[in-house]
């Protein structure tokens, strides 16, 4: 009962907003409204469809009666968490992380091989007097394609004489997909961890990559007095101040897709068009569904690690499609995992998905 | 049924790059995560289904130092009733000293069973031969790569062993018996870290290894830790990614691969 107050199920009242605006429903068994109504009976769920949800976060900011849906799919999943009994490939990424502090299971000595290739040291945090940490994120210390992205912000902040420093092997996964996959307990453990790394050097400000770590370092670690931004807030701050200044010309058309964790859930839509804007000759585009109706690429909550049982039109491929309708030629974003599931039906359809990073370096 | 299961502290290796120190005698460890030994996770597994089907306990032992406790409690969480450290700061490579001191321990304290789980090897060690060194001390049937227990009844049990060529052998093992248990005999099942910690009110019994050290003089000693020979093959190709690519379609092409 206790799990029913805290996620406000009992108070449903079946309207279907939840599924209306899911970026699931429809396409795949995942029906949240039902999901609710079975919660609400304590009715059997059947084992797979929990693990549609891509936690979002549109079914609980929508609702009119302040019930939420996507909570309460947490603790759906936490009870099979318990219970042992989840899909192979998500069990794969919770052991990974037990014991190498990352979903892939990647060399924690090895998380910070990105800024050893840089032309300038990156000190460690303790050794700068800001005590400004930039949060890797695992998917970027270790995906080729995403090790780009830390490197080319640590070269703007550089450049824009913004001084930080890196936890290096230190970092441990910040835990936001392992507690939506329903994994409490681990969660706790990578959030004591990183919070014992972030008092023991008086980290003052983190700067996140990935929307999902500053969702949770901001939101679900608890007040530890730091202020925790995204590095679309940062960069787009120094444009203004002129501590960065775009140079060349970038003569494309540009369509900018809002990350969940970055838009609808932390409310950050302005900040990556501001510096998409500031680039001479870029043509912005927006998607039918942008900002707070933006459509989900499908990557979080577990979805990353998780390959769904039915086949159906992927949102990432419904994205590209609209991309190439409305003339782009460069899909931007900034999130990780939004670039990862993009990419695939982007490529196939000759359009380029660069992280907005990538874009601005290009004209640094 | 009454089974044990013999399961190991492994450090987890697969992504490190592991450097020899101390001139040959010792691999640094000190980064290095450290897990369940793989194979000793689906033999518990095993254990704990075959006793919700017919009853009875499993028992966990690992032998190793104070923090091999962890994989303990990991198969208590997973359904072991009890869990036994033999605690030893000796590092034992040697599988016949291992099968000695587990002699040793099970006679000194009089522990009875119906069968005896090993994984088929340890991660660290991969000596594979534990289990049939300690069914040879014991005087008791061995069967090794265990990838199916099709019954466990009360004299005997009906196990299907992995052989080569997609072959299986199916056989018949009078208790007491000793299976070293091939990874995919099942899917384990996800420990979650609040299992652990009830698992932790579990009360752990820990015996001292040196108590049972008659006779347990290792035959084999691991001289020098060594790289093993460079060979050669490979070729690094670097400079700008244009020159790379078209030295790999070079090679490509003068390999046949591509045309």
């Amino acid at each position: 009962m206790s799990i029913q107050t805290q996620t406000r199920v009992l108070t449903c009242i079946q309207c279907g907003k939840c599924t209306g605006s899911c970026p699931e429903a429809g396409r795949t068994p995942f029906n949240i409204r039902m999901v609710v109504r079975r919660k609400q009976f304590q009715h059997h769920i059947e084992e797979s469809i929990p693990w549609y949800c891509t936690s979002c976060g549109a079914c609980t900011i929508r609702c009119p009666r302040d019930v939420k849906p996507s909570e309460m799919i947490i603790d759906v999943r936490s009870v099979m968490v318990e219970e042992g009994d989840i899909p192979a490939t998500i069990q794969k990424a919770l052991e990974n992380t037990f014991v190498h502090r990352n979903p892939w299971g990647r060399s924690r000595a090895k998380r910070g091989a990105w800024f050893e290739k840089l032309d300038f040291e990156v000190p460690h945090v303790s050794e700068t007097v800001s005590k400004r940490l930039l949060f890797t994120c695992c998917i970027q210390a270790y995906d080729p394609r995403c090790m780009v992205i830390p490197a080319n912000i640590a070269k703007m902040l550089n450049k824009g004489g913004l001084e930080f420093g890196v936890l290096g092997e230190e970092e441990a996964c910040c835990g936001n997909e392992i507690r939506r996959i329903g994994e409490s307990g681990l969660f706790e453990e990578l959030q004591e961890e990183n919070v014992a790394a972030f008092k023991e050097y008086g980290i003052k400000e983190i700067i996140t990559l990935s929307p999902h770590c500053m969702n949770t370092l901001k939101k679900e670690y608890g007040d530890l007095g730091i202020n925790v931004s995204h590095y679309t807030e940062v960069l787009a701050n120094m444009i203004k101040e002129g501590r960065l200044a775009p140079k060349t010309s970038y003569s494309k058309k540009v369509i900018y897709h809002d990350p969940c964790f970055l838009g609808k859930q932390n409310n950050i839509f302005d900040e990556p068009r501001d510096i998409l804007k500031s680039i001479e000759g870029l043509e912005l585009l927006e998607f039918s569904r942008a900002r707070e109706t933006s459509l989900c690429c499908e990557g979080g909550g577990g979805r990353m690690f998780y390959e769904a049982e039915t086949a159906y039109q992927r949102n990432s491929e419904i994205r590209v499609l609209e991309a190439v309708e409305k003339g782009a030629e460069i899909m931007a974003t900034s999130c990780p995992f939004c670039v990862m599931t993009l990419e695939d039906p982007a490529t196939e359809k000759g359009l380029a998905v660069k992280d907005i990073s990538e874009i601005l370096m290009e004209v640094l | 049924m009454n089974l044990l299961v013999f399961t190991k502290r492994v450090p987890a290796t697969q992504e490190e790059e592991l450097r020899i120190v101390d001139e040959g005698r010792g691999v640094d460890l000190s980064k290095v995560p450290f897990k369940v030994n793989d194979w000793d996770n689906y033999a518990i597994e095993e254990a704990v289904r075959i006793v919700e089907k017919t009853g009875g306990t499993v028992t966990a032992i690992s032998i190793g130092n104070a923090e091999s406790d962890e994989v303990l409690r990991r198969a208590i969480a997973m359904g072991a009733k009890d869990g036994f450290l033999i605690e030893t700061d000796q590092v034992l490579h040697d599988p016949g000293a291992r099968a000695s001191l587990i002699l040793n321990f099970l006679k000194k304290e009089g522990i009875t069973y119906d069968a005896i789980f090993t994984g088929v090897q340890s991660e660290d060690d991969q000596f594979a031969s534990l289990g049939g060194i300690l069914a040879a001390r014991l005087g008791i049937p061995y069967a090794s790569m265990v990838i199916a227990i099709d019954a466990f009844e009360t004299d005997h049990v009906t196990a299907r062993r992995e052989l080569e060529g997609g072959l299986q052998e199916r056989i018949k093992v009078m208790l007491p018996c000793v299976l070293s248990i091939q990874s995919g005999i099942n899917e384990p099942r996800y420990v979650s870290i609040m299992g652990i910690r009830k698992a932790s009110k579990v009360e752990r019994k820990i015996f001292k290894g040196n108590d049972y050290e008659d006779n347990v003089i290792p035959g084999i000693e691991v001289v020098k830790w060594v790289y093993p020979d460079k060979k050669g093959g490979a070729t690094m190709l670097d400079g700008e990614l244009d020159g790379i690519c078209k030295g790999l379609l070079g090679i490509l092409k003068e390999k046949g691969v591509y045309q």
